[in-house]
């Protein structure tokens, strides 16, 4: 039956191509919708998620917080197979013209936590810090000065580094020496291993707790796979009734079939035959285009393709239009052979 | 005896009354045969023919085709006997809309997993449609389809053909055609085949004429 539904598929060309299609812009707005939560959880969390820490001791009852955990510089001294770590929303001042950046300034007693620099070098003086590349579209070069208006400081930027941002705002790493000249406490020890037990008050939180407590990050994340998940309960809907209309319009070729002495099965077979040629097609190429996508986009667009997610949002689709063209055999089953007796149209 | 049909009943429910339309009939057919079964429409000669062709199971009595009795037949095994023992030629030729005049026959080989290309161009060759195997039956006229339909009938090599009212939807040259192919093949092929019709023309070509009346068949 192979040969027969690629045949049938071939011949009615513009009713097979527009299911081709509705499959097609389902299977990208999927895709697309998948790739921007990739791409703001990157955005938004990229420090974090970048950072090779797996747990973090934060203040008692800041419920994963980093901003409402809070530790002196004499309680992070205390810190016990465990590093300070520091993490603080401010807006900072470039250089003269005192244009504003949100930016995040963050500091490390572990030197190994610190991102690598893919442009400038690593700080060494006090003063010096690296920044995310994102800055550069605020004009932030190499020896440009940061101006912290809240404590009256500047420090200076010696190095970019890539893929380092907290809460849609670029990185300041700075050294700890600053930051505690700057008055800032700690807000967290890190552990790269385990949860060594602490003298000071606190919980050790898991990163994906810590990563999805920072601001914004849940509800970006949960008002996206919302749509993801409407969207494909509307794919079942919309494809189970076409596939529906397509099988209901072949009552009478099935009973025909039937009458000629084709069994149900075969018929069945050669339908979803066709139902998976057309989603594996159909969803291939919307996969394609979401992959060619972010060199049409502009580039600050957090766009992310995944193979891994696309994948898996591929697999679900293919299920979902089989399981809307399975839920159509049911009318394959019912077709009459006895129709064929039927009079001339 | 190709065909053999034992105190056939059919009756179907109207409402609340029961309708019979088939009476306790005894009909056979045998090899080499062309019996033709006429009559009104609606008197009940098509229901015959359905029942003889296991497209539907009569309310009472016994099916036998080539002394196998099919009666008691789930629907699988049904298709089966559809699919190697009878070649069907209906009154709309029925052929598939998006296939080509060759592959109308291949689609019933494939079914029955024996495709023999030569012998699908021998029976296009007979019907005369050898010339035009390529072409989609959208391009066919109603003449056409049925001699690609008798073609399809035959392919499976089965012992019986049927046919429904085969010239309904041609006029009379055309019918005579038909019939006349229709009884060449059978009679050449050494085939039982029972063609119902109220076409009272085209009688001549056929061995042995029943008419219906009554729920019953009559020997003319």
């Amino acid at each position: 039956m192979f040969s027969l539904s690629i045949k049938e598929m071939t011949f009615f060309k513009l009713r097979y191509l527009l299911i081709g299609f509705i499959l097609f812009f389902v299977a990208a707005l999927v895709f697309i919708i998948s790739g921007l939560a990739n791409g703001l959880a990157n955005d938004n969390a990229s420090s974090m998620k970048q950072m090779e820490v797996n747990s973090f001791y934060l203040a008692k009852d800041s419920e994963s917080r980093l901003d409402r955990s809070q530790f002196t510089i004499e309680q992070a001294d205390k810190a016990k197979d465990a590093t300070a770590f520091g993490v603080q929303m401010q807006t900072a001042e470039k250089g003269k013209d005192g244009k504003k950046i949100d930016s995040t300034f963050m500091t490390f007693e572990n030197q190994k936590l610190v991102p690598e620099v893919v442009e400038g070098k690593a700080p060494s003086k006090t003063n010096e810090v690296i920044v995310d590349k994102t800055m550069q579209e605020d004009g932030v070069k190499l020896g440009s000065t940061l101006y912290l208006p809240t404590v009256d400081k500047n420090v200076k930027v010696v190095g970019f580094t890539e893929h380092f941002t907290y809460s849609h705002t670029p990185v300041v790493v700075m050294k700890t020496a600053m930051w505690e000249k700057m008055g800032f406490g700690y807000n967290a020890l890190v552990s790269t291993d385990g949860t060594p037990k602490q003298t000071i008050k606190g919980d050790w939180s898991t990163k994906d707790d810590v990563v999805a407590q920072i601001p914004g990050y849940s509800a970006e994340q949960s008002s996206l796979n919302m749509m993801l998940s409407f969207l494909i309960v509307i794919a079942v809907f919309v494809l189970g009734a076409f596939f529906y209309i397509m099988t209901i319009q072949k009552v009478q070729q099935f009973g025909i079939l039937k009458a000629i002495g084709a069994k149900s099965r075969s018929l069945i077979s050669s339908t979803m035959l066709q139902v998976f040629v057309l989603s594996v097609t159909s969803i291939a190429l919307a996969a394609l285009f979401a992959y060619l996508l972010p060199a049409l986009m502009p580039a600050g667009m957090p766009f992310v393709f995944d193979p891994a997610v696309v994948l898996t949002y591929s697999a679900a689709l293919l299920a979902v239009s089989l399981f809307g063209a399975l839920v159509s055999t049911i009318s394959i089953v019912k077709a009459d052979p006895i129709q064929a007796m039927g009079r001339v149209e | 005896m190709t065909l053999q049909l034992q105190n056939i009943t059919q009756q179907f429910k109207d409402g609340d009354d029961t309708l019979t339309v088939v009476q306790d009939l005894n009909f056979e057919v045998n090899k080499g045969e062309l019996v033709a079964i006429i009559g009104p429409s609606g008197c009940g000669k098509s229901t015959v023919l359905s029942i003889a062709g296991a497209l539907q199971t009569p309310t009472s009595g016994d099916v036998l085709i080539n002394g196998e009795n099919i009666t008691h037949y789930g629907k699988n095994d049904l298709a089966d006997v559809r699919l190697k023992n009878i070649g069907y030629i209906f009154q709309a030729s029925n052929l598939v809309p998006f296939l080509t005049v060759k592959d109308q026959l291949k689609v019933v080989a494939d079914l029955n997993g024996t495709w023999d290309e030569a012998r699908a161009d021998e029976l296009l060759e007979s019907v005369g449609m050898n010339d035009r195997k390529k072409q989609h039956i959208q391009h066919l006229s109603g003449g056409e389809k049925q001699r690609v339909a008798i073609a399809r009938a035959f392919m499976n090599d089965p012992d019986l053909i049927l046919a429904d009212e085969p010239t309904a939807a041609l006029d009379s040259n055309r019918s005579d055609e038909i019939v006349a192919l229709i009884a060449h093949e059978v009679h050449e092929r050494n085939k039982a085949a029972v063609i119902v019709t109220h076409d009272e023309s085209i009688l001549h070509y056929c061995d042995i004429i029943y008419e219906m009346n009554d729920g019953k068949l009559v020997r003319h």
